[in-house]
């Protein structure tokens, strides 16, 4: 029921996957096993993808919420236009990203999740999704206050003079008057 | 605003002594863990040719263990209603740790992804060793093939390998699909991803029949280490651990081994079969059908409902979860009850704000007689309702609000539901209670929203000044939205009138105030609103307090 943002999905999982691969790498390094070029590799690829992912998109409906210290990199990320907007795009780049990964074991697991998210970011582009940057609201809803608050007026409001205004006791009817707020407690 | 020890303790000591008390558990265990392969004589063959990658994946497998048995316990949401409802946990100190049984939870998740990605990563180094030091000495103990196996080829044709990939798959898809920022915009994703739990715990016992690695059976009659028939010294090893019992001793037979015996379903199958057991009895309970009595549309977007259903028992606090199939079959949506069962009235009731998809939906459903002029649409016999089904109730931590002697109960908005059924629950009898005065503070951002609840407030404070308890309920009603001229106009809603204030309360003079008329007492706070407020107030509650009250905090939260 509701539509279903698929995109927000596949961003979290692309960043999982981008830390997965990069801990894949470090382990295939670190343990200078056979072909940890392609570990070297998934290091710099795991990289890649976290800085891709980490700013959060826009939701199409309700408030949006950042990850810490997200703004740079969205402006970032911005700053590539409709590469980096259309889910299609992202879906085949975290599809090639991931391949290499898949010829050594440390980076397998890497490999597959980043596969899942790559096929999550296409149900989401084929929905029509596409990513918005999340950008700092102009501070313009406050009503700008008057300039006269500031100025006072220095003048009583022009009244009749005196003799008019004084209550006659003839006049009773005309001294009366009907108060515009009811007076409660 | 000095942070205050006994005010931290009062409010944060009992969780922190649990969350320490289950770190040092889990620590205990990798530790030991950890040792016995480390230094022990069964596993000394093995652990020269795997170093170190087997001691951290067997300790992080053990914690593993602990933990996945610990996770499912804080979801037993019925066990838990009962312990709270039956004051079986005497102790209120207890009681309020149940409130955090949902944190536990997540710490538990987030220790399972933790030491699943050390685990991981420890066997991927040692799925490399088993392949680079193939031992053709003991050739029992290996699971390559043959030395140089591609170490993918290892895990892909293991039953622990394969199933060890779809359990690091289902985690990932549960993980992503839980942080906070899914839950408040795609809860049905969380929802569906989460309940793939049971496959994740089949898959686990499952994991370890494997038996991959194997220990050494025969430690007497064949030492560690010990001098063999063709062999002229012991192996020279690099590590401290290779100190071997029977250096320079001859074998007497040679090294046996045995699988280890699986244990993970010894941890897990008992929690695994109560929660499957709460489950179904969840499942049974919601089934049996409700009536729905009235209706009534309230300004704001507020729907009342109030309903029927034998044998429905509840206290003032709890909160039950509504299904609607007509509106969409597989969701799930709490609601606090505003009004409980008693022996006078037998219906139960809800408010309900209309927010998002489901609500509106159902809203439309229940308002769906146009030519209905009255605002109250009474159960006409050709009127047809949803079906509709109700799972609860169950406890939540505004239950306690009778059980301290002086509570403050802060409101923001649609978040008086809790309080309200308390109040109703006041105006039936207070004697019985241990609550001697009630602070009531309800803080809205339009006027209109008080009307909800206008005829409660004034009844109870009506009886309560005809009891000559004046000062029982303080009642303060803030707006916070200050733009134009506000006020309660209508008559028979005087004592509202004169306790609404405009704008945003001051929660420190408040407390002050609240400290000064209640020296050394324990005060429970109670808070069902936005973060802001609950932070303001969680804040305060910790912080020093010169007359000698003491806060006690109690948050209801949601999702």
């Amino acid at each position: 029921m509701g539509k279903i943002e698929w995109a927000m999905w596949a961003n979290e999982q692309a960043l999982a996957s981008g830390l997965i691969l990069l801990t894949g790498g470090i382990v295939g390094v670190a343990g200078q096993f056979r072909d940890w070029q392609f570990a070297a590799y998934a290091v710099a690829a795991g990289v890649f993808v976290c800085l891709l992912e980490y700013p959060r998109g826009k939701r199409n409906k309700g408030t949006s919420v950042e990850r810490t210290g997200q703004y740079c990199f969205t402006v970032c990320v911005k700053s590539f236009g409709p590469l980096t907007r259309n889910y299609y795009v992202r879906a085949f780049l975290h599809a090639a990203i991931c391949v290499p990964g898949a010829f050594i074991l440390a980076t397998v697991l890497g490999c597959v999740c980043l596969g899942i998210a790559s096929l999550i970011y296409l149900a989401a582009a084929i929905r029509g999704e596409h990513w918005e940057p999340i950008l700092p609201r102009e501070e313009s809803a406050r009503k700008p206050v008057a300039e006269s608050i500031k100025r006072p007026p220095q003048n009583p409001p022009p009244r009749p003079p005196a003799e008019i205004r004084r209550k006659r006791a003839e006049d009773l009817e005309g001294a009366a008057y009907v108060n515009p707020i009811p007076i409660t407690e | 605003m000095a942070l205050s020890l006994q005010s931290w303790i009062a409010n944060e000591g009992g969780k922190h002594f649990v969350l320490l008390l289950w770190l040092g558990v889990n620590t205990w265990l990798f530790a030991r863990t950890f040792l016995c392969y480390y230094s022990g004589q069964h596993y000394y063959y093995l652990h020269k040719m795997l170093g170190l990658g087997l001691c951290i994946s067997r300790a992080s497998a053990s914690v593993l263990n602990l933990n996945c048995c610990l996770v499912l316990l804080p979801m037993c949401r019925s066990l838990f209603t009962y312990l709270r409802g039956t004051h079986r946990v005497t102790s209120r100190k207890a009681r309020r740790l149940l409130d955090k049984s949902k944190t536990f939870h997540v710490a538990c998740g987030v220790a399972i992804c933790v030491f699943s990605v050390v685990h991981v990563s420890a066997h991927l180094a040692n799925m490399v060793n088993f392949s680079v030091r193939y031992s053709e000495d003991f050739p029992l103990i290996n699971v390559a093939r043959y030395r140089g196996e591609d170490p993918r080829l290892i895990v892909l044709t293991t039953v622990p390998g394969i199933t060890g990939i779809l359990l690091v798959l289902i985690l990932f898809l549960m993980f992503t699909a839980s942080s906070y920022c899914m839950r408040v915009s795609n809860y049905e994703i969380f929802w569906y991803t989460h309940n793939l739990f049971i496959v994740f715990y089949v898959i686990l016992m499952l994991h370890v029949l494997g038996g991959a690695l194997r220990y050494q059976t025969n430690v007497e009659a064949h030492p560690p280490g010990c001098l063999r028939a063709n062999q002229s010294s012991p192996e020279q090893t690099g590590e401290e651990s290779g100190q071997a019992v029977g250096d320079g001793r001859s074998c007497k037979e040679e090294a046996q081994f045995q699988p280890n015996s699986p244990e993970t379903w010894l941890w897990v199958s008992g929690p695994l079969c109560f929660y499957c057991a709460e489950r179904l009895y969840r499942y049974i309970r919601s089934n049996s059908p409700v009536t729905i009595v009235t209706v009534v549309r309230h300004p704001c977007d507020v729907i009342e409902l109030r309903m029927l259903k034998k044998n429905f028992k509840a206290h003032p606090g709890q909160y039950v979860v509504l299904n609607c199939p007509n509106v969409s079959s597989f969701e799930n949506h709490p609601f606090t009850l505003t009004g409980c069962p008693t022996e006078k009235k037998e219906t139960f009731g809800i408010h309900l704000r209309v927010v998002g998809d489901w609500t509106e939906r159902f809203a439309e459903l229940l308002l769906c007689d146009p030519r209905a002029q009255s605002e109250v649409l009474p159960m006409v016999p050709q009127r047809k309702y949803p079906k509709l089904y109700v799972d609860g109730p169950f406890g939540s931590p505004s239950e306690e609000v009778f059980n301290y002697e002086v509570s403050l109960c802060v409101a923001g908005g649609i978040g008086v539901t809790p309080f309200a059924c308390a109040l109703h629950t006041l105006l039936d009898g207070w004697r019985h209670f241990r609550l001697r005065r009630l602070y009531f503070v309800w803080v809205c951002r339009e006027l209109q929203s008080f009307y909800w609840f206008a005829e409660l407030l004034c009844a109870l404070h009506h009886k309560l000044w005809q009891e000559n308890i004046p000062d029982y309920l303080n009642l303060q009603l803030y707006v916070s939205q200050t733009d134009g001229l506000q006020n309660i106009s209508e008559e028979r809603y005087m004592p509202l009138r004169s306790r609404l204030l405009i704008g945003r309360p001051r929660w420190k003079l408040l407390f002050e105030e609240i400290g000064k008329t209640n020296k050394h007492k324990r005060v429970g706070v109670f808070c069902c609103g936005p973060k802001g407020i609950s932070q303001t107030l969680h804040r305060l509650c910790n912080s020093d307090r010169y007359s000698g009250t003491t806060f006690e905090f109690n948050k209801e939260s949601f999702s």
